[in-house]
């Protein structure tokens, strides 16, 4: 009804590989697409600098985190530390007198560099193994920055970012800073969905199913899994270095921690792994449901009436927090991009649901 | 009999809500981080700020304001303090305060662009204390490296009046908190003529066993330790095994009677801490806070938080903020801007909250408010002052804080 699949008849190979053959897809991504862009002129200040801003551009980290973990199905727990060498890298050329544009490509390139010659030596060993040795990028970055003053800016380790400026105009206003954002977001987005249908794309699929098969029929899987990790690691090197052009303004090391680390791992599993629409469910959730549920109790208890403690007001929203992920996993261990998935499965053949069977 | 006295519960409810609604009220924000790593430290500083303001608007609030106090946890992360900070910038709350190094961090370039009030008491930059460069920062309490001078001066108190020979060590956990006293330590070391060494322990300091036996193979006179809550436990462990005296250390501010409690009362005997505040429920304002609040069940907490010392340091950030606020609405009246606040914070003198603090005086070009602190001791059932508060050399606290500060103006400048 909905997502109308009647009179859809490909003619030549173009039509057929469309990203969206369906009509009412296109008309979806249209849509959003268009309120995305108008967001500035109808959504207020706050819900636009505070919850929209970061929202994209750690939609845009996550995808990059899925391609490696979704598409290569390789473990990443150093994620936030690559993201880190990109934004170090970037204010360091931005104070250096280096324009932003060229600043957040050489940021990507230096987490590219530095992701690939450490995947180098991870990428001898799989699974849990490839796991730790991430996690331990992710400590030796912690490290490097808190004791090296020259990357970190001195025993207060934080440096102040220069105001980015795109082509010659600053970028100060929320708008500016949003539009900066979104069109990262929309960047990394269409390449992730052109990558589905490309010979990469295919060979990182079959690295992940099984890396001897893949090996088999001629996919050199070591080769396809550094590649993964140089592609991933410079949009994590991009996106960390726009979060701080656009949100942070000010880079320190806790920004990129372990925790952190964990919070993009949870992104995109919550999300789905080698799901797009995914990664964007999944970082909303994860960045800005705990805001949310505390607002939510706060409002409850004051609509109710109830005299909570500060720790127990502190502390519900996390545990309610957790019990939703636990939830959706349970109803949909695929995450919440198969949710959206399962809905437009349905409304595929809605109301003729026996089609289906 | 008891429908009257409801109608009249009523009444006095409606009336006192009246009456609140009578006076705009000053409001004040604690982004806190309630559940992940300031655990040990916010409910009692929270608690503090609440129970004063209930006292304060009891007597008539700030100048006929009430004040509210939001509380709002952000979990320690950056992203989550941004968005409280934004939230409630627009919902008119002009004072804030973020209680956490990473979020005061992050916060502060927004601070300094918007032109609002961040506290930033024993968190944060250090060298904030520069209201020259730091206009709307408020770190009032001593710096880290003020503390360690500090302690220096206790140290050369106690060897009278020379350091030369002394051999002291600096035991520390490797992160920036840690790190920071490192530069005036070695600064001193030189002026002063006594032997320094460093000795840190990797995050999250439940492992320190390395570091002590090192320590032990330096005999050292004296410890400076700087570490967090329990790892100060971790410590007095350590020590016990390498055989090394409890009263050799001299822990920085974070050792609170909690952590007493876990040494275990007996054996912490002999323990120095440095603290700008004075701990125990026995202060006149905690005296009173009991008297007004708790006697008549009205505490916003638990009441065994009274005997510690966070809960006094709380109190003495939120005095000196409602204080500043206060003298900000008597001279320039209401409404306030945060220029007024500024000005009121700025024209604190020798305040030192009935006893409980350091005297405080607040300049426009120190926000630190003087820096001073004390050693206290453990005397097996309570702290017991072991010098005046003091500020020990000034002249190089001082040129630390303008070095980095002046490192930051530059790179402000630069945008």
């Amino acid at each position: 009804m909905l997502f109308r699949q009647a009179g859809i008849l490909h003619t030549n190979y173009t039509q057929d590989r469309a990203l969206f053959p369906i009509p009412a897809d296109r008309w979806m991504i249209g849509g959003l697409l268009l309120l995305a862009a108008a967001a500035p002129f109808y959504m207020n200040s706050l819900y636009l600098s505070s919850y929209m801003l970061p929202w994209l551009v750690w939609t845009a980290a996550a995808l990059g985190l899925n391609l490696i973990l979704g598409w290569a199905g390789q473990f990443h727990l150093g994620y936030a530390a690559v993201m880190g060498i990109g934004a170090y890298a970037a204010v360091h050329a931005q104070r250096n007198g280096v324009p932003w544009e060229i600043a957040i490509v050489l940021a990507g390139l230096t987490a590219a560099v530095i992701g690939s010659v450490f995947a180098f030596a991870a990428l001898r060993v799989k699974g849990l193994y490839l796991a730790l040795s991430t996690l331990a990028l992710q400590f030796v970055m912690d490290w490097t920055i808190s004791h090296v003053p020259a990357i970190s800016g001195g025993t207060q380790a934080t440096l102040q970012a220069p105001d980015i400026r795109v082509l010659g105009w600053a970028i100060t206003s929320d708008a500016g800073l949003y539009y900066v954002a979104l069109v990262w977001c929309v960047l990394v987005t269409t390449f992730m969905l052109n990558l589905r249908r490309t010979a990469l794309g295919r060979a990182l699929v079959a690295v992940r199913e099984k890396d001897y098969a893949a090996a088999v029929i001629g996919v050199n899987s070591f080769y396809f899994k550094l590649v993964a990790f140089a592609t991933s690691s410079f949009i994590a090197g991009v996106s960390g270095a726009v979060l701080i052009g656009t949100f942070y303004h000010a880079v320190t090391p806790e920004q990129f921690s372990v925790d952190v680390s964990i919070q993009a791992l949870a992104m995109v599993i919550v999300g789905g792994l080698g799901s797009i629409i995914g990664s964007y469910f999944g970082a909303g959730f994860i960045l800005l449901m705990p805001g949310v549920m505390n607002a939510f109790i706060s409002w409850l208890t004051a609509q109710f009436g109830f005299s909570l403690g500060i720790e127990t007001l502190a502390h519900l929203p996390h545990a309610l927090y957790g019990a939703l992920i636990i939830g959706f996993l349970l109803i949909e261990p695929l995450g919440l991009g198969k949710i959206y998935g399962n809905i437009r499965d349905y409304l595929l053949v809605w109301p003729f649901g026996y089609v289906k069977k | 009999m008891k429908l009257r006295s409801i109608i009249g519960g009523l009444a006095l409810m409606l009336t006192s809500s009246m009456a609140a609604h009578a006076a705009d009220p000053v409001k004040f924000a604690l982004c806190y981080d309630l559940t992940k790593a300031y655990t040990f430290v916010t409910p009692q500083v929270a608690q503090a700020a609440k129970d004063y303001a209930e006292l304060l608007n009891a007597k008539g609030g700030l100048e006929g304001h009430p004040i509210e106090v939001i509380v709002q946890d952000h979990g320690n992360e950056p992203q989550r303090g941004i968005e409280c900070y934004e939230r409630l910038k627009r919902e008119g709350v002009m004072v804030f305060d973020m209680l956490s190094t990473p979020v005061s961090r992050a916060v502060l370039p927004r601070v300094m662009k918007d032109g609002n009030i961040l506290m930033q008491s024993l968190a944060g930059r250090g060298d904030a204390v520069d209201g020259d460069v730091f206009k709307w920062v408020f770190p009032i309490g001593p710096t880290y490296w003020g503390q360690a001078a500090n302690d220096i001066g206790y140290i050369k108190q106690q060897s009278k009046g020379s350091l030369k020979g002394v051999k002291i060590a600096f035991v520390y956990v490797d992160y920036p908190f840690g790190q920071e006293p490192i530069g005036i330590l070695k600064t001193l070391a030189q002026k002063e003529g006594f032997d320094l060494q460093l000795f840190p322990y990797p995050l999250p300091g439940n492992d320190q066993a390395s570091a002590w036996t090192q320590v032990r193979r330096f005999n050292p006179d004296w410890i400076i330790s700087w570490s967090l809550s329990n790892m100060h436990v971790i410590a007095s462990r350590e020590m016990k095994r390498n055989g090394i005296s409890i009263d050799k250390y001299i822990a920085v501010n974070w050792l609170n009677e909690v952590d007493i409690k876990n040494i275990g009362a007996d054996a912490a005997k002999g323990i120095k801490r440095g603290t700008n505040v004075a701990g125990g429920s026995t202060q006149p304002l905690v005296q009173e806070i009991i008297k007004e609040l708790y006697d008549k069940g009205k505490g916003n907490g638990d009441r065994k938080n009274l005997e510690d010392v966070y809960y006094n340091t709380g109190l003495a950030i939120w005095s000196i903020g409602f204080e500043g606020a206060r003298l900000a609405i008597k001279k320039d009246g209401w409404p306030l801007t945060p220029q007024k606040l500024k000005d009121g914070l700025e024209s604190i003198k020798g305040f030192d909250a009935n006893g409980l603090m350091a005297p405080v005086t607040v300049t426009a070009s120190d926000h630190g408010g003087g820096g001073k602190t004390r050693i206290e001791m453990w005397d097996g059932t309570k702290w017991v002052p072991q010098t005046d508060w003091i500020a020990s050399f000034p002249e190089e606290v001082w040129s630390v804080v303008k070095e980095q500060s002046a490192a930051y103006a530059k790179s402000d400048a630069n945008k």
